[in-house]
């Protein structure tokens, strides 16, 4: 096991006993990605944010029954999920807002800004178009580099509905995004 | 990744899509301690809320409810039959109704037998 998660115990420990420095410490470690899974999967920068609130709120109240049966994060991704789950429902199973999505700079030159900032939006559009668990499971696979038997964990299914779901969002991407990728 | 076969596009899907993997929010890590504290506060309130309703509830039934409960029923069931007419009826027909039921028992004396079947 890696020291972080070695550490990430230690500080739930801490966290159990109501320090707020070690809850402090253990969002400032697993929030970003928490905040970026929780984006793909709604669509909306201030929804996912509220929703990553809502996991540290409920990792804080179970932290005396926590057991160190998984990754601290991993178990995070889980709460968001059902989080995620229940939001679906709450707006009846459309996951899409308004785009919030800003272009990020930094690896292409200037003069492919435009050109990426559209395939970004585009990227997204797509995601947000897929089923609900094509989605999660694409998400958890591609942009969080989980396990497929991490994400068959975290989604309460088997690795083979995992598989398909990934196999059935590449399919479904490819064909949204065909025009994006001839030109490309 | 799990993949090992990874096209191109499946290539530019995870470049796209690991360029939002990871969102730091400033000032996060903050306000969820804020939030924690402020749950911690409610949850404590709820569970005192909880034990105090309990103890009144408690304390309401001990003041309503009879002292000696068997005392009291036996109280009731007594008033009970004392209203009921029916079982007034009853005791009066009962002597009556305890001859009628041991009248089958009683056998006839064997002088009768005679006299009522003389060629038998």
């Amino acid at each position: 096991m890696l020291p972080d998660d070695e550490d990430d115990k230690r500080l739930m420990g801490l966290v159990a006993g109501g320090d707020d420095d070690a809850l402090r410490l253990l969002v400032h470690r697993h929030h970003a990605r928490l905040v970026g899974f929780l984006r793909g999967e709604v669509g909306s920068q201030a929804t996912a944010e509220e929703l990553a609130m809502e996991v540290f709120i409920r990792l804080h109240r179970a932290a005396a029954r926590w057991r160190p049966e998984a990754k601290l994060s991993t178990y995070l991704i889980h709460i968001a999920h059902n989080l995620v789950l229940n939001e679906w429902r709450r707006r009846g199973r459309k996951p899409t807002t308004a785009l919030e999505f800003a272009p990020e700079p930094g690896d292409v030159s200037q003069g492919s800004a435009r050109r990426v900032a559209e395939l970004d939006e585009a990227f997204r559009r797509a995601i947000l178009q897929l089923a609900p668990e094509q989605r999660t499971a694409i998400l958890l696979v591609v942009q969080q580099e989980l396990s497929y038997e991490d994400i068959a964990e975290i989604m309460d299914a088997p690795v083979s509905s995992v598989k398909t779901w990934i196999h059935r969002a590449r399919a479904r991407l490819r064909e949204l995004l065909k025009d994006f990728h001839d030109q490309a | 990744m799990n993949d090992p076969e990874l096209t191109p596009f499946d290539q530019e899907l995870a470049k796209m899509l690991r360029r939002g993997r990871s969102v730091s929010v400033a000032g996060f890590a903050e306000r969820v301690v804020v939030a924690a504290r402020a749950d911690r506060r409610r949850r404590v309130v709820v569970r005192w809320s909880s034990a105090i309703a309990a103890a009144a509830a408690v304390f309401v039934a001990l003041l309503t409810l009879p002292a000696s409960s068997e005392e009291a029923l036996n109280r009731q069931t007594f008033a009970l039959v004392a209203q009921d007419e029916s079982a007034q009826l009853a005791d009066l027909f009962g002597a009556a109704a305890d001859l009628s039921l041991l009248a089958p028992v009683a056998e006839r004396p064997a002088v009768v037998e005679t006299f009522v079947a003389p060629g038998s």
